[in-house]
Order: C-alpha cells, then sequence, then structure tokens
C-alpha cells in the first residue's frame, strides 16, 4: 500500500515527475539533437531562465508571447522580470547585443525549458523543454534550406516516421488584406475564416480580395500541386518574390532529401498559416508526424533589431517541442544492465563499467531479478537473464 | 576476457537504438469520421449517401450497442457520439475528420480543428432569451453582472463580455427554459430552432449570438500528413453539398 498523503503529491495542473525510462529518453533525444546541430556547425548556448520584461518581451520575437509569460517583481531592483515562454526571443536578444560584433553567419543552438501561464489542448504541459538553433544573419535560400533540413534530419535521428513539412508564407495574407485596404474589423474576420479553412466566411468581402484569399485557401496541399496553383494565381506582383522564393525552397530541399535518401518526408504548403507565426517574415514552416498528435516544432525566417543601431538582420531556426517529440518518438527498449555479485573485485567492476556496461553491484541474489537486470556476470562470463 | 565479447553481442547502450513499433495497420491506417447522433443525423444520412459512404446496417439501428461502425470503404470506420463530443473526438485525433455544430465549434474553440465547409444542415441559432414578464428590463446595459443558465459558459461569457457585463453562468445540460421561472436565473442561453420550446414557457428570445449550422471538421496534423486522403473526402463532401 502506498502510504504517502495524496494530497501533498498532487502537481499543479501542467507540471509532472519525468520517471524512469522517459527522463533519460528525453534526456538521451535531446543529446542526438544537439550533437546533431554540433555537427553542423552550431554552438550551444544557455540563457538564464528569468529576464527583465523589457528586454524578454521586446519587439521581434518576443512580444508575441506577453500573454504566455509569467510576470514576477524582482525585489531587489523592483523592476519587473519575466520567466521564459520561448527561447528564441532570447537567442535574438544575445545575437544582437553580447554576440553583435561575432562575424555572421552566426549558428547557435539550445535546449532548455520554458514556463508558460496556459495550457492548451495541444500542449498540455506549461513547462517543457524546447531545442532548437537558429542562423542569424544571412538571408537566403541555402540558409532556409539548411534549417528545413536539419529540423527533418534531427527528427529522423530521433527514429520518427513519416514526417510532415508543412510550408508556409506568414506575411502573404496580411499583405494582401493591406493591399486592397481592409478595415481592421474585416481583417480580424478574415484571420479567424482562414485559421478555422472556413471558405464561406469570406463571403462577405469584396470580389479582389476574396477570390485572392480563396485561391490561397485552396492552395493548400502537397508541395508540387499547391505551388501549381499558387503560379497559376492571379496574385498581385508584390507577392510573387515570396512565392518564387518558397517554389525554390521547395525544389531545392526535395533534391538535398533525394541525395540524402531520404523519402518518407512529405513537403506540403500551407500559405495561409499565420497562427502563432506573427513575427516571422519569409519562409515558415510547422513540423508534423503520423503517430504525434500535435505539432512536433516550428521554425521560419524572421527579423532581429540590433540594440541601440536600430538595424535589422534577417534570421532563420526552428524549435522543436520535447514534451510532444517524446510521445511520438519510438519506444526505447529498456537497457541492458549486468548484474554483478559483490564478490566480485571493484577492478572487475570498474573494467566492466568501462566498457560501457550498466552495471549494478548486487549485494544478494535477489537483486538479480528484483532489480530487473538483463545480464549477469557468474563465474567471468556474461549469461543474458531469463 | 569473455564478457568482452558478449558486449560486441548485446550493445549496452540500447537507448540509442529506437526499434520501430509495429502497428497493425488495420487501426492506425483507417480514417475515423465522427457524427452526431440524433437530429443532425437524420439530416446528415442523404449527404453521406452522396459522398458514397454507406454505413454498415447495424449503423442506422437505434438499438445497437455499438459505437463504432465500418462502412462500404476499408479504410473508413465511423463513430456515432454525443454532438458536443465530436469537436473533442477530432481535437484530441481520436478521429480524423467529423459533423459538428458551429456552436459546439465556438464553445471549445480548438486550436487544432479546421472546419472548412458549412454543410447546410442543422440550422438553428444560439439566443438569449428571458421571462416575458420581465421584457421592461431586456435592457441589460446598466448591470454589471448577470446570472445565466446555459450550455455554453464560454460563448456566453465572452458575448456579454463584450458589452462590458459579467455573465456569471450556470452550466445546465438540458431544460434551462424552467430555470428562470424557478429563481435560478434571470436570463438563457441556448439553441433555438422554432422557437416553440421558448414560447410553451413564456420565454422571450431578445439576441441572437450565433447563427449555427453544421460543419465539416478536420484535425489540423491529419491534414498535414495525409492530405491527400482527407483532401479527397472534404472534396467529396463539397461536391455534395453543392449537388
Amino acid at each position: 500500500m502506498n502510504s504517502f498523503d495524496h494530497f501533498s503529491v498532487l502537481l499543479p495542473n501542467g507540471f509532472e515527475d519525468l520517471l524512469p525510462p522517459d527522463a533519460e529518453q528525453e534526456a538521451r533525444a535531446i543529446t542526438i539533437l544537439m550533437d546533431h546541430f554540433a555537427g553542423h556547425g552550431y554552438r550551444r548556448v544557455k540563457p538564464p531562465l528569468v529576464e527583465f520584461e523589457d528586454s524578454l518581451l521586446a519587439p521581434g520575437p518576443g512580444a508575441a508571447l506577453a500573454s504566455e509569460t509569467f510576470r514576477l517583481m524582482d525585489p531587489v531592483s523592483h523592476r519587473m522580470m519575466g520567466v521564459r515562454s520561448d527561447i528564441t526571443a532570447q537567442i535574438a536578444r544575445i545575437a544582437s547585443s553580447r554576440l553583435f560584433s561575432e562575424p555572421r553567419p552566426l549558428r547557435l543552438a539550445y535546449a532548455n525549458d520554458i514556463l508558460r501561464t496556459r495550457a492548451s489542448q495541444q500542449r498540455t504541459q506549461r513547462q517543457f523543454c524546447q531545442v532548437g538553433c537558429e542562423l542569424i544573419g544571412h538571408d537566403d535560400l541555402l540558409a532556409d534550406i539548411e534549417i528545413c533540413l536539419m529540423a527533418v534530419s534531427a527528427l529522423k535521428a530521433l527514429g520518427l516516421a513519416d514526417i510532415t513539412l508543412d510550408l508556409t508564407l506568414p506575411r502573404l495574407t496580411n499583405e494582401i488584406m493591406k493591399l486592397y485596404n481592409l478595415s481592421d474589423a474585416a481583417r480580424t474576420q478574415v484571420r479567424a475564416a482562414l485559421e478555422k479553412r472556413e471558405q464561406d466566411s469570406l463571403d462577405a468581402l469584396d470580389p479582389a480580395p476574396r477570390e485572392s484569399l480563396k485561391a490561397l485557401l485552396s492552395a493548400c496541399g502537397p508541395a508540387d500541386t499547391a505551388l501549381d496553383q499558387l503560379a497559376r494565381m492571379d496574385l498581385p506582383a508584390e507577392l510573387r518574390p515570396d512565392i518564387d522564393r518558397l517554389a525554390a525552397t521547395c525544389t531545392a530541399l526535395s533534391k538535398a532529401l533525394d541525395e540524402l535518401g531520404i523519402t518518407d518526408i512529405r513537403i506540403t504548403i500551407d500559405p495561409v498559416e499565420n497562427k502563432g507565426f506573427e513575427y516571422h517574415a519569409g519562409t515558415a514552416f510547422a513540423l508534423f508526424a503520423k503517430k504525434a498528435r500535435a505539432e512536433l516544432g516550428r521554425g521560419g525566417r524572421y527579423d532581429i533589431v540590433c540594440g541601440q543601431s536600430g538595424d535589422r538582420q534577417s534570421a532563420t531556426g526552428f524549435t522543436l517541442y520535447m514534451d510532444t517529440l517524446r510521445g511520438a518518438m519510438p519506444a526505447s527498449k529498456p537497457a541492458d544492465t549486468l548484474f554483478v555479485p559483490s564478490t566480485e573485485s571493484w577492478a572487475t567492476i570498474k573494467t566492466l563499467r568501462d566498457d560501457g556496461w550498466r552495471v549494478i553491484h548486487g549485494t544478494g541474489q535477489d537483486d538479480r531479478e528484483r532489480l530487473q537486470c538483463t545480464h549477469e556476470l557468474l563465474n567471468g562470463q556474461i549469461h543474458p537473464i531469463g | 576476457m569473455l564478457y568482452r565479447f558478449f558486449l560486441a553481442c548485446f550493445a549496452p547502450f540500447a537507448l540509442l537504438h529506437f526499434p520501430m513499433s509495429k502497428t497493425s495497420k488495420d487501426n492506425s491506417d483507417k480514417l475515423i469520421l465522427a457524427v452526431p447522433k440524433g437530429r443532425i443525423l437524420k439530416e446528415l444520412m442523404p449527404l453521406l449517401k452522396q459522398c458514397g459512404i454507406e454505413p454498415e446496417p447495424d449503423f442506422t439501428d437505434e438499438n445497437s450497442r455499438k459505437l463504432r461502425f465500418t462502412t462500404n470503404h476499408a479504410d473508413l470506420d465511423i463513430i456515432r457520439v454525443r454532438a458536443f463530443d465530436v469537436a473533442t473526438f477530432v481535437a484530441y485525433g481520436g478521429a480524423q475528420i467529423g459533423v459538428a455544430g458551429k456552436d459546439a465549434l465556438e464553445e471549445f474553440n480548438y486550436a487544432d480543428i479546421y472546419s472548412p465547409l458549412d454543410l447546410k444542415i442543422g440550422y438553428c441559432r444560439l439566443s438569449v432569451a428571458m421571462p416575458d414578464s420581465e421584457l421592461e428590463e431586456a435592457d441589460c446595459t446598466r448591470r454589471s453582472h448577470i446570472r445565466i443558465a446555459t450550455k455554453y459558459p464560454n460563448l456566453t461569457a465572452r458575448y456579454f463580455e463584450r458589452k462590458g457585463i459579467q455573465a456569471e453562468c450556470i452550466k445546465l445540460n438540458g431544460a434551462m427554459e424552467i430555470a428562470p421561472s424557478l429563481g435560478l436565473v434571470r436570463r438563457i442561453v441556448d439553441l433555438v430552432s422554432t422557437g416553440s420550446t421558448l414560447r410553451a414557457n413564456h420565454l422571450t428570445e431578445t439576441e441572437t449570438i450565433l447563427e449555427v449550422s453544421s460543419r465539416l471538421i478536420v484535425n489540423r496534423s491529419a491534414l498535414k500528413t495525409d492530405p491527400e486522403r482527407l483532401g479527397d473526402w472534404i472534396e467529396r463532401f463539397r461536391q455534395a453539398i453543392l449537388s
């Protein structure tokens, strides 16, 4: 019987204890990802858990997250502080301040926990680990492709199958609304309609914006057909460069995946996806996998504003959410553990550990099964148990 | 030593190898269509037929205890659940497509549901109603707080918030019409189609919050990972409404 006080172990909504083997699986996944990023020349940074509100929620990646950020007052400086609810904003701050004079492009990676005021249906945890990387100061196709490719191959490295990379141009709908001079009220309505993909809710608009937006809505789906539709669309000339860039990204990406022999990746396009991409400019994307019930991560191009000079630098990157990733990763086999009776010498145990075995140094024979050992050392030989 | 040999055979870093788990093809690859029981289902049946979906005979048998039914499509099953629960099943990915009322969609406001098509069935409206005898107090702009009986606490609170009024919602699951006369509340927010239930209980409809019809809904993740199959079903429904 459990005799602990149930009330005293209740955790607040959206928080959890990670137990074996989940905690280890997550830690190993993070190690695999960070090694993967390091292999591409991304260097790790570790920003603080808390910073002053005005820097954490500065215009750019941070501003969009104000309502999700826990705030507290610093008893020392009497200024408001925020607990980070996303790491990208912190990386942008570091790149535009302390690493301002580092040569560009700057490649940075991170793996840290974040805290949010609210959980959502899709993301039920209020604390989870974000793992990602940012490529700062290089606005070209090659950078876009590098980031997409890294995101996809990172998921592959974790053993995920049936991955979808969903590309979007978050600015596109805003540009169309600006072009046709839609009122603020109409823009709110259009955003709501597009968010739910409700074609009929656009019917109240004037013919020109209505047809453009409807055409965009119908151009969602597998990349080749969506690009075909976008190419044939009668879109304002101002939007062409973005669409051409998207098409070029798709082509180059397919070619790269081909060369790498990665076949089970699906590239889709959703030109109206906008929610959560408020600060993005240029190509952005979200990552899905068939076994995962929610988004695994997202990324894309955005601008960062550099300190006093106010210069803008273009950056791109992506973030993976470890809570949804953990649910989608194939279950890991329990690690092999070797039972060594207490009669063995410390030197033998050290040699075994040096060889990579997980060694449980048992005091009694019953430990062998009780501690779920998979192998045992008997007369100097290793035997599998059971 | 001999255990060095075993080392080669049993990689101790087993956690690094993520073995592909084998899921049964049958269940993981089937699409699930969630439909509401009751009134809407009767209106939906002809539409399903036009889409070329023919459920197994048990589906129309009111006495059947089954909840999940096969169809003439090997990769499509139908589940029959409460109208409110269709949105929940689709939002959490339990079902990939569904038919849900605009009322339920707006009440839950799930982020990961797309609702591309108005199926033009299940028409009604979500309205505020109050006792006939209190109609002179219909203008509630002087109030800061109002108590309302409803099945839609979120929609109701949001609607009154915009008017600057705090709505204290008492959640009831049916028979709201009785609540005002028993002194529970002064107003109710409920679905109205003909208005006869309201009239029978001496209530008058004062404001419409939402025009309701049923919509085809899809799970966002499912649409992204399986765009061909889901796109095909959406297209079939689109054609069915047009015809």
